[in-house]
């Protein structure tokens, strides 16, 4: 297995992770370079998720290894991996914002925890970031006056106020409406033009995909079904590619015998 | 079979708990020694904050519920005390039974009741939405960041409210000695001091210290063991109550025996 | 990461040589105020040439800079930003906000 590429931001070999006697990734192997913004796919229960978690070292990895700039994450001490996530930012799917803290002393947190930022300075970041992401003015709201929309828009303020060099994000548009959902998607294409961010965006909207993304990845129970640039994931003809494009449902249970035994319970438990 | 079986799974599940209120104790611990050296004034405001919370604002139903007590705990004496004709010693059993015993363990109670079930909740729903997360990956350490303060604020509280509690108890003793034992409010405060030994209290104030670091932790280890939903997080307030209080009887029985034998 | 103060008829200039970011953009932030507070010039050109890039950190000190030079009533400028410095005042719309000429000589002569 070669070293991966220090050029790449980031670089995951043969990762696996398993919840027990569970494997949820099986072996997955993808390099993100400088600047790109990568949108991985994926219906629910495909390992999406869990995937995530691993990037950014929520969850340990069972095997394989996740490299962030140039290091292998796994074999970081607790205090380097924390130097590490001060180069990275999350923006979680619910917000996650602090519900005891304001719109604006969670932007400032990191800032006040991390740097020897002058507080006035730490304010006009703090007030820039939330005008990057159309909330300015509302510094001094709390998370729980805020829509949904609101709350997403204001965890990418937060996951940005370190100037991440890798910007993640958890179904930006999941629950948003459409306009809503279109701003957040524009914004992640600002924030990679002004700032060369690297972007990974973890979806289920094609739309969204589509506009966003250099390159895509697939992936379906565990396993990387296609990775590729928007073209050639546009023009694939990979069967399970197309059915997620095509949102072609889940083939019927094929034979009725079977349903009958499913629904009786006498059907031998399903392979994994 | 089945009995032994799940009294085995019991204790195995039970020392897991404990191991991991000891871990979870030694990591705020650590942070705790080192964290006035590399930390930043935020940590003391939050600490300060805290420590408001669990001590200052307990203050009216501390003082309710031990005054009570106090004047529970001379009438259940007077009751014994006279048939022998020694209601006079009323004032010293009230005082050695508030300062050894009931002040640091009633204090205990409120302290569970209002600050070991939020800390339960206040983590517990961070967890649920994702917060605990969230500082993970700002690299702010959730126990370091979270537990730390609130460690100091009730290693520091409660003994400042146990001593409260202990003065509460005594005038609530006195309410009985004035207008059921012949005692004048002077004198009633005079034979509590003279029945005191320093001891008495000291032992008291260890055995609160004692007591708000298990509170603490079992309260910061029940919100970190939610699991997914908001329902859990009522299962967890729930079971940081119901063990806090076993716990801080553990201690307290652990510690009484400790006294009883350095004291011979 | 550099910084050069010199003296060019009635203005300062503050040449900065390097990236700005979270660790040193409070030195940049010292000497921008020192400048305007204590010394009290009457305009500050601040030489962006030799960034390649600012954060957000360096955005909002030369933001501070320039509050502090409209209550000192005194001219705040800045020249010689690179592409990617643009683009980070584009985004956070303080392009217009700030005075911002392309080259020392258009500054030296803005009216």
């Amino acid at each position: 297995m070669s070293t991966p590429d220090t050029e790449k931001t980031l670089s995951v070999r043969d990762l696996r992770v398993r919840y027990g006697e569970r494997e949820i990734l099986h072996g997955i192997s993808f390099d993100v370079p400088r600047g790109e913004t990568l949108v991985i796919l994926g219906g629910s229960g495909s390992g999406k998720s869990t995937l995530l978690r691993t990037l950014v070292g929520l969850q340990p990895a069972t095997s394989g290894e996740v490299w962030i700039r140039g290091q292998d994450i796994a074999k970081l001490s607790e205090e380097d991996l924390d130097e590490t996530r001060k180069k990275i930012g999350l923006s979680f799917q619910g917000g996650a914002l602090f519900g005891s803290m304001t719109v604006g002393e969670n932007v400032c947190l990191p800032l006040r925890e991390h740097t020897q930022l002058e507080e006035s300075t730490i304010q006009i970041i703090m007030r820039l970031k939330l005008e990057q992401v159309g909330l300015a003015g509302f510094e001094n709201y709390m998370p729980s006056q805020l829509s949904g929309g609101m709350k997403k828009r204001a965890a990418v303020a937060r996951a940005m106020a370190m100037d991440p060099e890798i910007l993640f994000f958890d179904e930006p548009s999941a629950g948003l409406d459409p306009i809503i959902a279109a701003g957040i998607d524009n914004l992640i294409l600002k924030l990679k033009k002004a700032f060369r961010m690297t972007i990974i965006v973890v979806t289920h909207e094609l739309a969204s995909a589509f506009l966003i993304a250099d390159s895509m990845l697939l992936i379906n129970k565990g396993d990387i079904v296609a990775h590729g640039s928007r073209e050639e994931m546009e023009k694939s003809t990979h069967p399970r590619v197309r059915q997620f494009l095509d949102r072609v449902p889940e083939p019927e249970v094929a034979e009725e015998m079977d349903y009958l035994q499913m629904l009786t319970g006498e059907a031998p438990p399903r392979a994994l | 079979m089945a009995f032994f079986d799940s009294i085995g799974r019991n204790a195995i599940g039970g020392l897991a708990y404990v191991g991991g209120l000891a871990r979870l104790s030694g990591r705020a611990a650590y942070y705790t020694l080192i964290g006035p050296f590399r930390g930043k004034a935020l940590r003391w405001s939050r600490a300060f904050h805290q420590a408001m919370a669990v001590g200052v604002e307990a203050l009216p139903i501390l003082s309710t519920i031990t005054f009570f007590v106090g004047l529970i705990l001379a009438l259940q004496g007077a009751y014994e005390l006279r048939k022998f004709g020694a209601l006079q010693y009323v004032a010293g059993g009230v005082a050695v039974s508030m300062t050894r015993e009931l002040g640091p363990l009633m204090t205990a109670i409120v302290v569970i009741g209002r600050s070991g079930s939020a800390f339960a909740a206040e983590i517990g729903t961070m967890k649920v939405t994702e917060e605990i997360d969230a500082l993970t990956t700002m690299a702010l350490n959730p126990i370091q960041f979270l537990v730390t303060p609130k460690f100091l604020a009730m290693i520091v509280m409660l003994p400042c409210l146990t001593t409260w509690a202990d003065f509460m108890g005594v005038m609530g003793g006195a309410v009985f000695g004035v207008t059921g034992a012949s005692f004048t409010f002077g004198g009633y405060v005079q034979a509590t001091l003279d029945a005191l030994l320093k001891r008495d209290i000291i032992t008291g104030l260890i055995k609160a210290v004692m007591f708000g670091a298990v509170i603490t932790a079992v309260g910061c280890y029940e919100g970190f063991e939610t699991g997914g939903g908001a329902e859990e997080v009522g299962r967890s307030t729930t079971s940081a109550v119901v063990m806090s209080i076993f716990m801080v009887i553990i201690v307290d029985l652990i510690f009484t025996s400790l006294f009883y034998l350095l004291g011979r | 990461m550099n910084i050069v103060t010199r003296q060019q008829g009635n203005s300062t200039l503050v040449d900065v040589q390097g990236d700005i970011d979270l660790y040193n953009s409070p030195e940049v932030r010292k000497i921008i105020l020192e400048e305007l507070k204590e010394k009290k010039v009457a305009r500050l050109i601040v030489n962006l040439t030799g960034v390649r890039y600012i954060d957000s950190s360096g955005v909002a000190s030369l933001v501070e800079g320039l509050k502090v030079s409209r209550s000192m009533s005194s001219r705040f400028m800045l020249y010689g930003l690179s592409p990617a410095a643009r683009e980070v005042l584009e985004l956070s719309r303080l392009i217009r906000v700030f005075e911002v000429y392309g080259t020392e000589q258009e500054a030296l002569q803005a009216k």
